[in-house]
């Protein structure tokens, strides 16, 4: 067709677009953490129901009904003129984690927010990055009314790795977020320089998304 | 996907909607599945010109949008459409030459940590 942009002459990207994800079980505040430091909008996919979602869902009335709209919270911080930072809040419920394959795929880092007062909706979002080996830290969401907990504690109880940060957030907080995920990055590049096979991981991200 | 007996009356609404735009198409013609942050544009070619296919008004919407570099999950939150209809229609665009997916641009002397190092300042400067 004589096009000026055959596949070896796409244009050169201006910008890398990375990614870190925001985990957390429902309620622990992912919507506030990322609408405290990027502009938030929602990002819709529509999702096949699977048999895991019978029991929870009420689709009585609805036998036609096979397909769900999950809307995910999505935020972009401009790092500079040649890199920006993508949030993707994963959403919490155990039945949608089929979506967090693709969402994880090419992931930097994960942020698991974490409410003291539901400390096992966390667990999911624990054993899931850890058996995927994607850097994270735990961020304990101070809510007004909640106990405050020693972070500590929360290790313990999360038997988390010694390597993973535990710190304290306010979601609400666009300073409190960013001092997480500067936790976050250092902890990204700490693993990193561990594990020196791994390095340059996350760059060069294949343009194609797994086949789910 | 749905069988055939469920595609009926109103039970078929929820699952109809989100992809009436793409005339009921849910895969990409071309097979491919775009990454979320997979960076798209324009390439200045007119895409009816191509095979006088007429483009919907979504497919003028995104081709609007891919005036300059973008994601496709920006495409998708711009637009308010599901990730599943913008795959798709990115797909009908990339077909007529329309829109391509960018070049990473080559590492070159950077590695991964001073790429996080960058990522650092930024965030540090916010």
């Amino acid at each position: 067709m004589g096009s000026a942009h055959s596949d070896g002459a796409a244009p050169l990207a201006t910008f890398a677009a990375h990614k870190i994800l925001i985990a957390g079980g429902f309620g622990s505040g992912k919507t506030t953490l990322v609408g405290a430091i990027s502009e938030v909008r929602p990002l819709r996919t529509e999702e096949l129901l699977t048999t895991a979602s019978i029991g929870s869902d009420d689709l009585s009335g609805l036998s036609g009904k096979n397909t769900t709209t999950v809307a995910l919270d999505f935020g972009r911080i401009t790092i500079s003129s040649e890199i920006v930072l993508y949030l993707f809040g994963l959403p919490g419920q155990e039945r949608f984690s089929f979506l967090w394959d693709e969402l994880s795929y090419g992931a930097l880092g994960v942020v698991i927010l974490a409410d003291v007062r539901r400390l096992t909706d966390s667990f999911p979002s624990v054993n899931y990055f850890e058996k995927h080996r994607l850097p994270f830290v735990v961020a304990i969401n101070c809510f007004d009314q909640a106990p405050r907990y020693d972070p500590e504690e929360v290790r313990v109880a999360l038997d988390l790795d010694p390597g993973v940060p535990v710190v304290l957030c306010d979601a609400r907080e666009a300073d409190s977020v960013k001092q997480t995920l500067i936790t976050l990055v250092e902890a990204i590049a700490a693993r990193w320089s561990r594990d020196s096979s791994r390095r340059g991981h996350g760059l060069g991200r294949p343009v194609m998304a797994p086949r789910m | 996907m749905p069988s055939g007996d469920t595609w009926r009356r109103r039970e078929s609404g929820p699952v109809v909607r989100p992809y009436a735009v793409t005339g009921g198409r849910t895969e990409p013609a071309d097979g491919e599945v775009l990454d979320l942050l997979a960076v798209v544009i324009a390439t200045g070619r007119h895409a009816e010109d191509a095979d006088g296919t007429v483009l919907t008004p979504e497919h003028r919407r995104i081709l609007n949008l891919c005036r300059r570099q973008v994601t496709v999950a920006d495409v998708a939150a711009d637009t308010a459409l599901p990730v599943g209809v913008i795959r798709v229609l990115l797909a009908d665009l990339m077909i007529q030459g329309a829109i391509t997916v960018v070049r990473q641009r080559p590492a070159g002397q950077r590695t991964g940590s001073d790429v996080l190092q960058e990522i650092l300042n930024g965030l540090r400067a916010l």
